[in-house]
């Protein structure tokens, strides 16, 4: 089963290739998520394991009848290396709670690792899309296209007052979770963050750092996403996030952006040239300080400090520089030891060319 | 029936809450629901009064979804319920914690799958335009509001025509 995930190779499929990137130099990407349980089964963590793998094997005729255009490739979880189901987690593929845990479980993926469908985790299937830049409503329609394929197959567990029934009642009703990836080193500079925290405040927004739940912001990072999930329509909930709260944030970062370029602009070139000379020069390095000196000269190129690299690259770096994506590709076998020269290498190659 | 946090009583305030992705229930007896700032209200008060009364013959039977034999006590160590009757089951309790994390919705208007057919699509269209004819008439929209109102009463009669 590692050979056949091994078709896709995970560098070369990346939605950051792309070059449609909307709101770019503020949002960094936009993600899609649909929680779905089947009828008739109890919960995943109530399932035995056999109700687990008829789950599974029920989902996966999804896969047996192929669009062309939209060709997913199945996985079983339980039967792949740990290095492998690791690169879907740094891609924010796989939880890792899923990662970890003993049960069947499997994930089915497209060709860019932009689309899947998560099966038997938190709830049974989790269908999931990211794309580059702000393309929310874009993520929702594929994962309602997915939506729809899945429902051909099964029956979902669903009630009319309360909708799609899920494990935790957090996310009953639409089950959709929307949400996007935002770089706001500006508006931390002129310690204005408040102002967005403020915002997600009002409008019912989680708030939170790269890695998701509960952890902290690296690079200037942040993931904002719908808390409520009952009592609006999935485009209702796009719209809140992507034409309520993103149009002031992105103007006030970018107005940040100007203000630090014109009244800090000595500070602003000597952080952007002396992360981008650390990086050109280190032969070691850890996964916190690079993040955040990538994160330094995104800024440094948005504001054309730099015009040798594109955004791209960087956004691509700060997933390539994670352990299971430098053991992709330097070797499986790479001792820990050796991960933090290994990412001084590929940084150096990529931003020196 | 639940007991308070704090102390053996019953508890009268239930609460979930989910900060940095961890959830917190709470469940508070009327007098540490009150010492901690909470205010129930009579209306509040009186629902909790209903849920409290509906529990009592179960009192020594722990009720047990029939489906998985999840007990609430259960739900509570993991915030997660144990199959899709549990909501059922526990309709009574959950309206309370459903209430307190989704904002007080209560009625879902989004997508259904199709093969839940016309019948619950259309009533799912209703419940959406009635949203948005509640929103008009509160931004003072009238003409809009009144298209609502129209679009509203076609459904509603297609409907009945369909069900005759
Ligand atoms: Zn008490
Ligand atoms: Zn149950």
């Amino acid at each position: 089963m590692a050979a056949s995930y091994m078709k896709i190779d995970p560098i070369k499929n990346c939605p950051f290739n792309r070059d449609d990137s909307p709101f770019g130099d503020v949002v960094l990407s936009s993600r899609a998520r649909l929680a779905r349980n089947l009828d008739g089964f109890p919960f995943v963590h109530r399932s035995s394991s056999s109700d687990c793998k008829e789950v599974s094997s029920l989902i996966k005729q999804i896969c047996d009848h192929q669009p062309d255009d939209a060709t997913l490739e199945w996985v079983n979880l339980d039967e792949l290396d740990a290095q492998s189901t690791e690169l879907f987690v740094e891609r924010h593929l796989v939880s890792s709670d899923l990662a970890n845990a003993t049960h069947p479980r499997a994930i089915a993926v497209g060709p860019e690792l932009s689309r899947s469908v998560m099966v038997n985790e938190e709830d049974h299937i989790r269908i999931q899309s990211i794309r580059p830049g702000l393309q929310l409503d874009e993520a929702r329609k594929d994962v309602e296209a997915l939506d729809i394929r899945i429902e051909e197959v099964i029956a979902y567990a669903f009630d009319e007052q309360l909708g799609f029934l899920t494990a935790c009642p957090t996310n009953v009703g639409t089950g959709a979770r929307f949400s996007v990836m935002l770089h706001l080193p500006a508006l931390r500079i002129i310690k204005d963050l408040q102002r967005v925290r403020n915002a997600c405040e009002g409008m019912s927004l989680a708030i939170r750092g790269y890695q998701g739940e509960g952890s902290k912001a690296i690079a200037d990072l942040y993931q904002v996403s719908n808390q409520v999930t009952l009592g609006y329509t999935e485009e209702q909930l796009c719209s809140i996030i992507a034409n309520d709260f993103l149009p002031p944030v992105i103007e006030w970062e970018r107005e940040a952006r100007k203000s630090v370029a014109s009244n800090q602009y000595s500070k602003l070139e000597d952080q952007t040239h002396r992360s981008f000379g650390l990086l050109k020069s280190a032969r070691m390095i850890k996964l916190h300080e690079a993040m955040q000196c990538l994160g330094n000269i995104r800024l440094g190129i948005c504001l054309g400090l730099i015009d040798s690299i594109e955004i791209k690259t960087i956004n691509k770096l700060f997933i390539e520089i994670h352990p299971a994506h430098l053991r992709h590709l330097y070797g499986i076998d790479t001792p820990d030891a050796e991960i933090c020269s290994l990412r001084s290498d590929l940084l150096r190659e990529k931003l020196t060319e | 029936m639940t007991t308070c946090d704090y102390c053996d009583q019953d508890a009268v305030y239930h609460d979930v809450q989910i900060k940095n992705g961890v959830h917190k229930t709470q469940n508070l007896c009327k007098q540490h629901a009150t010492e901690a700032g909470f205010l129930l209200d009579s209306a509040d008060l009186s629902i909790v009064l209903n849920i409290g009364e509906s529990d009592l013959p179960s009192k020594s039977t722990a009720v047990a979804c029939s489906d998985c034999g999840m007990t609430i006590a259960q739900y509570k160590e993991k915030s997660l319920l144990g199959c899709p009757t549990c909501y059922e089951t526990f309709k009574n309790k959950l309206k309370h914690i459903i209430a307190e994390v989704q904002d007080n919705h209560l009625q879902h208007i989004g997508r259904a799958p199709s093969s839940e057919g016309v019948d619950v699509n259309r009533h799912l269209e209703v419940l959406r335009l009635l949203k948005k004819l509640d929103k008009a008439v509160n931004q003072e929209e009238y003409e809009q509001a009144a298209t609502l109102r129209d679009q509203i009463r076609e459904l509603h009669d297609g409907g009945e025509l369909h069900e005759n």
